[in-house]
């Protein structure tokens, strides 16, 4: 029974930390922009996490690593530099644009002035996390998350072209503005395939004391997690076509995507909009901070944990007290959350290889792994979704310079 | 430590150290070596702190280590009990000189309520 409440809330949890603010901002304006076309590039995507999430979380039941130890004790300590500071960069102008994100939510619930909110929010959440244990902040967020699943109700309201919607599914180039199209393919597939879950996801594995018996269990979150969150970008992306393209309007910015809400559902679809995305990105704020001092602890051997108070574990609280702090003062210098969350999201993308070639090594590595390596299908995948990831590295900061980030 | 062989730069080189009550206090920075030519090399002490990443990665691993404040210890190979996914030590961290940096944090941390939650 204790298992399949600890699947439930793993499940529920994934929903809410899968979608954060990137998946909002490039699912709903690839649909603005190029309708159900890019459906197919969502479901690549999925498929890219739940791969990687799943070998993160076997290396971390057999072997008891998590990746930023994994990283380190394979690559190297200079590589391991290099992937520690870039991946630190990353996770600090993520967790920035979720926090803006949050600060969004709340200005347009109660109408009081952005600035002021993002303080707000940034104290609320030291504030949170330090009191508050994790299990309490998994159910609060993973349940107040599930609002977002209005926009299931919305793109199904909506009355898009199933057969288009259908269409989208199947992989095709666009034949026209076909750069455009190129980064929107490229920051879906970082949204989708952040780093900043398979950091959280696996050290969660090492503070769950995952053994070799607990693989299905990961096999399970995995998969039925990261698959729910993905249907919720189907949602937004298909919700972005049927309204936004339709009435020839680009989302620039959050309250649009929750108005969206509003046209079919009235009153009450906005405020379970808001309300979602709030505790959405407010899930994924607080995955990133751990994620941010996860890392930092884990390369240079502190102790660490979410489950863990302050005391226990000092370093790893300072951190994270620290990287909010950043993140404040990234905000209040006014630059706008999501044109923030596309930087984020494109850099990220081209420090992808630098997590996921190592976690590829050592699930092959028979000697962490022993009878637990990768097999033929999760090699098969893990390699090709590799040179995906390689393609998209290297294209992402030609197609942002090309594109305007995405502006034309 | 005796009995199967171990390939030191992969499974001690970079790994988490554990005192003898579980606790993680530090990761095996580098390895300090010893013999001449034609003699067989010994292990003879794991070396920890940021002290010792300058050697290991040039100038980044030098600025790293005096952020982190080029703090060195020196733990002898004796002091080993195991060696598994983790480096595990005989006694604990503090009686060996490690982990100090988060017993200077947590004075501070403890200052501020709900620290102990």
């Amino acid at each position: 029974m204790s298992k399949a409440l600890g699947l439930g809330l793993g499940i529920i949890a994934a929903i809410g930390g899968f979608v954060d603010i990137g998946d909002l901002v490039f699912n709903v304006a690839a649909g603005a922009t190029f309708g159900y076309q890019l459906l197919w590039v969502i479901v690549i995507g999925l498929i890219g996490i739940i791969v990687y999430s799943e070998m993160c979380g076997r290396v971390a039941a057999v072997s008891g690593r998590a990746v930023f130890d994994a990283i380190r004790e394979r690559v190297g300590f200079k590589g391991g530099v290099v992937a520690l500071v870039s991946s630190e960069v990353v996770n600090l102008m993520t967790l920035a644009a979720e926090l803006g994100g949050v600060a969004i939510a709340l200005q347009l619930l109660s109408g009081l002035p952005y600035r002021w909110l993002i303080v707000f929010a940034v104290v609320a959440f030291a504030v949170v996390i330090w009191v508050t244990t994790f299990e309490w902040i998994e159910r609060i967020f993973g349940f107040g998350g599930l609002c977002m699943l209005v926009f299931a109700v919305v793109a199904v309201k909506l009355g898009p072209d199933w057969g288009q919607v259908g269409a989208g599914f199947v992989p095709h180039i666009a034949h026209t503005n076909s750069l455009l199209y190129a980064y929107f393919v490229v920051g879906i597939l970082g949204t989708a395939m952040t780093p900043y879950e398979v950091y959280f996801y696996s050290s969660g594995g090492i503070e769950d004391q995952w053994s070799p018996k607990d693989l299905g269990l990961n096999r399970a979150n995995a998969i039925l997690g990261y698959g729910l969150g993905g249907t919720l970008s189907f949602a937004l992306m298909i919700t972005g076509g049927a309204l936004f393209l339709t009435h020839g309007i680009s989302p620039q910015h959050l309250g649009t995507v929750a108005l969206s809400a509003e046209q079919p559902l009235g009153q009450l679809g906005l405020l379970l909009a808001l309300v979602g995305i709030l505790f959405a990105v407010g899930a994924a704020s607080i995955d990133t901070v751990f994620a941010g001092a996860y890392n930092l602890a884990q390369f240079c051997g502190w102790e660490w944990g979410r489950y863990r108070n302050p005391r226990g574990a000092p370093r790893f609280a300072l951190t994270w007290l620290v990287l909010l702090l950043l993140a404040l003062g990234i905000l209040m210098t006014g630059v706008d959350p999501v044109l923030l969350t596309e930087y984020a999201v494109l850099f990220s993308v081209v420090a992808l290889p630098l997590t996921y070639v190592p976690i590829l090594l050592v699930a092959n590595d028979k000697a962490y792994m022993g009878r637990y390596v990768n097999g033929r299908f999760a090699n098969a995948l893990g390699l090709i979704y590799l040179v995906v990831i390689m393609i998209v590295a290297l294209a992402a900061i030609p197609l942002m310079i090309l594109t305007n980030v995405g502006q034309n | 430590m005796s009995g199967k062989e171990i390939d030191i730069g992969l499974h001690v080189l970079d790994h988490q150290l554990l005192d003898k009550d579980g606790r993680r206090c530090g990761n095996v920075d580098d390895l300090a070596i010893e013999g001449g030519v034609g003699e067989v090399p010994e292990v003879v002490a794991i070396l920890c702190g940021p002290g010792y990443w300058g050697p290991r990665a040039g100038l980044v691993g030098r600025l790293a280590g005096w952020i982190g404040g080029g703090r060195k210890v020196r733990v002898p190979w004796s002091e080993v009990c195991k060696v598994d996914s983790a480096v595990e030590l005989k006694r604990g961290a503090t009686e060996l000189g490690l982990g100090r940096g988060d017993d200077r944090v947590r004075p501070y941390m403890d200052k501020i309520p709900g620290a102990g939650r």
